[in-house]
């Protein structure tokens, strides 16, 4: 893998990428009357990350404490209406128009006075909704119960025609119900029949009336009938499925303990007038009403609408506005104010590129402000180890954010981020080589990336939204697939003859022994990838296996090799000979001798054709080394360089593990002795020195810390060096998995179904074939494939030189600010 | 086509490439330096690959043994 092109130093210009951007600590000094206007140029501009410099103050203390409930309160109504805006179906116009300046104060007022005559058009709009729906009920009791005094009516006048003189306590069922002038004659036994009329929710209707039954002792009559279509409540304006109830019953008592029954029950009552005539009036009076009502409803919607309507044009824009506003106010409140109160201070990390920036942006804001004083910017300079900000496109972000996942580089150490761009997809490929798999993924890319507009204005769902972000990881995947898979030859787990005739042929004419001896090479080895005529043979698993076995071994000992050579980066551009002398040398040479030799003894096998067995070769290197190789012997002498690698391997774990600490106990004390006999400096700098030194140098060096430190790191390494060469055969795993899996839905699926000579078969054969391709090839593979790539990245190779304990950068932008809050 | 004859097309391969990617986006000499880099990465990835495989076929120890039905 490339060693080639790594950040050399003082040869090339600075590689992009590769290391974060150098950083500074900035210090601003800001009048007070123009920092509203400076903190939003610096937000528009994004590139400057403040510290909070009032830690101690909870935010009830700080100076624009009552800005900021300001802001919430107008996010507050923003929500409001955007919770209004969706009830009534409406969504905020995406586009935003930008109409000038709005002022802060008047957008408040207006907000204000808009969220007043919404909250009263609403109030307005639920009265007359509810008077409506009480209209409604009114209606169906007049009706139903109109029906139903009609028809005991006349089943009444019926009886009484035909069964002469009967009962009284029929009559008395019947009195109240024939006339007036009855019941006032009534009066004088003191018992008052009287009814109620009313609407009852169904499901409670049983109990009403058992309720009610138990209540009176049976002292009441009641009838109800179901309302077909659902009624809309008043109070709850639900629409529930209702009965219309009508009650009688004697006496005062009686009344109130139905009454009471009522309300418990949500049962709405209405007054009906016995009366045929006054019912027929009042059906129509209500009818009336109800049309005028459901009119001026009507037009209070209509109304509301439009109000609505208006604010969504300008929602995103307010919105937006307000949001701005509020963070301006939580970055002032982190500025520390000065004694006099005339000016703030604020401290924060920006890039050094953006040092004239970031001045323009401060000479604007005091220009736009019409302040007497200029803004004052000045570096500071400090021991803090400063945040990592990699300046990363839309291509280079998804891989940064493969390798952040692990963790945040150290301020300026080399980024793996540069070689995963390419490495990532690579070692994919070699698991998921298939080159008609890796259309189907470009193909599913390309959609993305072609329709990347579009779609990075939508929100999508969370798995979509996750392949949208990795699109172009995804596209370069796909197209090392589609090299991988023209080199295994392998398309669906289909072989071509795309480069020419295969290189094998029978040993003679009849070709009786081709499935006992076997093929023969009779031309030139295949030119590119695996030969088609492997693919179903009976030895195709021997070879593969060998040959992706060993193609993993030499991948792996590339991509640690190159780790180890970012480390000799890191070392030397934080001038650390220590870690490159004692460190980088001795780790390449351990790695080299054991695995690189292996690697070489694996070149050496094939370009000689040799049967020695390259087990038993790296067994009895261990073992016994002095021993004669015999018939495993590859090139002339093997031997005496065998022994001079395992030497040389073992003299480099001492190498690793002794002098470091020594000789860093040693740095520690001549810097500790100089500083101790440095003259006394003029009193202002020597106390900038001492207060800078305290945290670093003062503290003990603990020798038996770094000593273990030492001790793990180098145990680490040198088994490491064997488990991690063992961890890259998942390559060869992974990759023959894919191509089983592939070979098996081909055969057992497709080509069976094909053998039936029968459409429907076929159909179904090729339905669950697509099925199986795309559930388990594509998306469980790509998944299962991708995740390994991703531990081969982060264990394998970055912890041969990345130590990932840095923070990242997060500047103060206006346009990180809509992202964060969706 | 030998191996260094094919070696030699990767090579010929990754240089056209890097001058593509040095004319189609010449944004400064940093980030020229990080397409190099990349484009080399990617050449030895791939010229890795084929030559693993080309190698392994070389000298063949096991040969293709067909299958009973054909």
């Amino acid at each position: 893998m490339g060693d080639g092109g790594g950040g050399r130093g003082g040869c090339c210009p600075p590689m992009d990428l590769f290391r974060s951007e150098p950083m500074q600590l900035v210090q601003l000094i800001i009048p007070i009357e123009s920092a509203h206007h400076t903190i939003s140029y610096l937000g528009d501009l994004g590139l400057i990350q403040f510290k909070d410099l009032n830690v101690e103050k909870s935010p009830f203390q700080r100076t624009y404490a009552a800005q900021i409930k300001k802001c919430a309160e107008m996010a507050r109504k923003l929500r409001f209406f955007k919770e209004q805006m969706s009830k009534a179906g409406l969504s905020p116009s995406a586009k935003i128009m930008m109409r000038g300046d709005i002022d802060m104060d008047d957008l408040e007022v207006k907000l204000g006075e808009l969220e007043a005559e919404l909250v009263e058009i609403n109030a307005n709009g639920e009265k007359l909704q509810r008077a409506y729906s009480e209209l409604a009920e009114y209606k169906l009791v007049l009706h139903k119960a109109g029906e139903f005094f009609y028809s005991i009516r006349s089943s009444a006048t019926a009886q009484q025609r035909e069964i002469e003189a009967h009962s009284i306590s029929e009559e008395s069922v019947d009195t109240p119900l024939l006339l007036e002038q009855e019941m006032s004659t009534d009066l004088s036994k003191q018992v008052k029949l009287g009814f109620l009329a009313g609407l009852v929710p169904r499901v409670k209707s049983m109990a009403f009336e058992r309720i009610l039954f138990r209540a009176t002792r049976g002292n009441v009559f009641l009838r109800q009938s179901a309302v077909e279509d659902p009624v809309t409540d008043p109070v709850s304006g639900e629409k529930i499925e209702k009965n219309v109830f009508v009650v009688f019953y004697s006496g005062e008592k009686v009344k109130n303990k139905i009454l009471k029954i009522c309300e418990a029950f949500g049962a709405n009552r209405y007054s009906f007038p016995e009366d045929l005539g006054k019912q027929a009036q009042m059906i129509t009076e209500v009818s009336g009403r109800l049309s005028e009502l459901k009119t001026t409803i009507d037009v209070g919607l209509l109304h509301r609408g439009n109000l609505l309507q208006t604010i969504g044009d300008q929602f995103e824009q307010w919105n937006l506005l307000v949001r701005k506003e509020k963070s301006i106010y939580h970055t002032l409140n982190m500025l520390s104010i000065d004694v006099t109160k005339k000016c703030l201070v604020a401290e924060g990390w920006s890039p050094t590129f953006a040092t004239k920036q970031i001045q323009d942006a401060l000479q604007r804001a005091t220009f736009d402000s019409n302040s007497q004083v200029g803004a004052i910017f000045q570096v500071l300079h400090t021991i803090e180890s400063p945040p990592t900000y990699f300046r990363t496109n839309k291509f280079t972000s998804a891989f940064q954010e493969i390798v952040d996942a692990y963790g945040v580089a150290k301020y300026q150490e080399a980024n793996p981020g540069v070689f995963t761009i390419v490495t990532f997809p690579f070692l994919f490929a070699v698991m998921f080589g298939d080159w008609g798999h890796g259309l189907c993924l470009l193909l599913a890319t390309l959609f993305f990336i072609i329709r990347e507009k579009k779609l990075s204005n939508q929100k999508l769902g969370d798995i979509t939204e996750m392949t949208f972000g990795g699109r172009y990881v995804i596209l370069m995947m796909a197209l090392f697939s589609i090299y991988t898979g023209l080199i295994y030859n392998e398309f669906f787990s289909v072989p071509f003859e795309l480069f020419g005739p295969s290189a094998y042929a029978c040993r003679d004419l009849s070709c009786r022994d081709a499935s006992t001896a076997g093929l023969i090479k009779v031309r030139r080895t295949y030119p590119f990838g695996v030969d088609p005529v492997w693919h179903g043979s009976r030895s195709e698993l021997p070879f593969l296996n060998s040959l992706k076995m060993k193609m993993s071994i030499l991948i792996g000992v590339a991509q640690m090799n190159l780790g180890i050579i970012l480390s000799y980066f890191n070392a030397k551009f934080f001038q650390n000979s220590l870690n490159i002398w004692f460190q980088f040398v001795p780790q390449m040479i351990f790695l080299n001798s054991l695995f690189g030799y292996l690697s070489v003894l694996i070149i050496v096998k094939w370009c000689t054709g040799s049967q020695a067995d390259l087990y038993h070769i790296m067994i009895y290197m261990f073992l016994s080394p002095t021993d004669d190789l015999g018939e495993n012997q590859l090139f002339i002498g093997q031997k005496t360089g065998q022994i001079v690698l395992l030497l040389l391997a073992l003299v480099a774990v001492p190498w690793m593990l002794l002098p470091k600490p020594f000789l860093m106990k040693k740095q520690h004390e001549e810097r500790h002795q100089s500083q101790l006999y440095v003259p006394l400096q003029s009193t202002e700098d020597s106390f900038q020195l001492d207060t800078s030194h305290d945290s670093h140098d003062h503290e003990e060096f603990e020798f038996g810390e770094v000593f273990v430190h030492q001790l793990i790191h180098t145990i680490e390494f040198v088994l490491g060096a064997v488990s991690n060469t063992a961890s890259y055969l998942r390559l060869w795993a992974l990759s023959l998995a894919h191509s089983e899996l592939s070979s098996v839905f081909y055969e057992k699926v497709l080509l069976l179904a094909w053998g039936f000579n029968n459409v429907i078969i076929l159909i179904v054969g090729i339905i669950v074939f697509i099925c199986a391709t795309i559930g388990v090839l594509l998306v469980m593979e790509t998944l299962s494939a991708f995740l390994h790539a991703l531990r081969l990245h982060w264990v394998e190779f970055q912890n041969k030189f990345y130590e990932g304990d840095g923070y990242k950068f997060c500047p103060f932008s206006f346009a990180l600010l809509s992202e964060e809050d969706d | 086509m030998g191996f260094f004859v094919t070696t030699l097309i990767f090579i010929v391969t990754g240089i056209i490439a890097s001058f593509c990617a040095r004319i189609c986006c010449n944004k400064g000499p940093s980030a020229n330096l990080l397409h190099l880099t990349l484009v080399i990465t990617a050449t030895v990835c791939c010229w890795m690959m084929w030559a693993i495989v080309y190698l392994a076929q070389m000298n063949p120890l096991i040969v293709p043994i067909l299958s009973e039905g054909e």
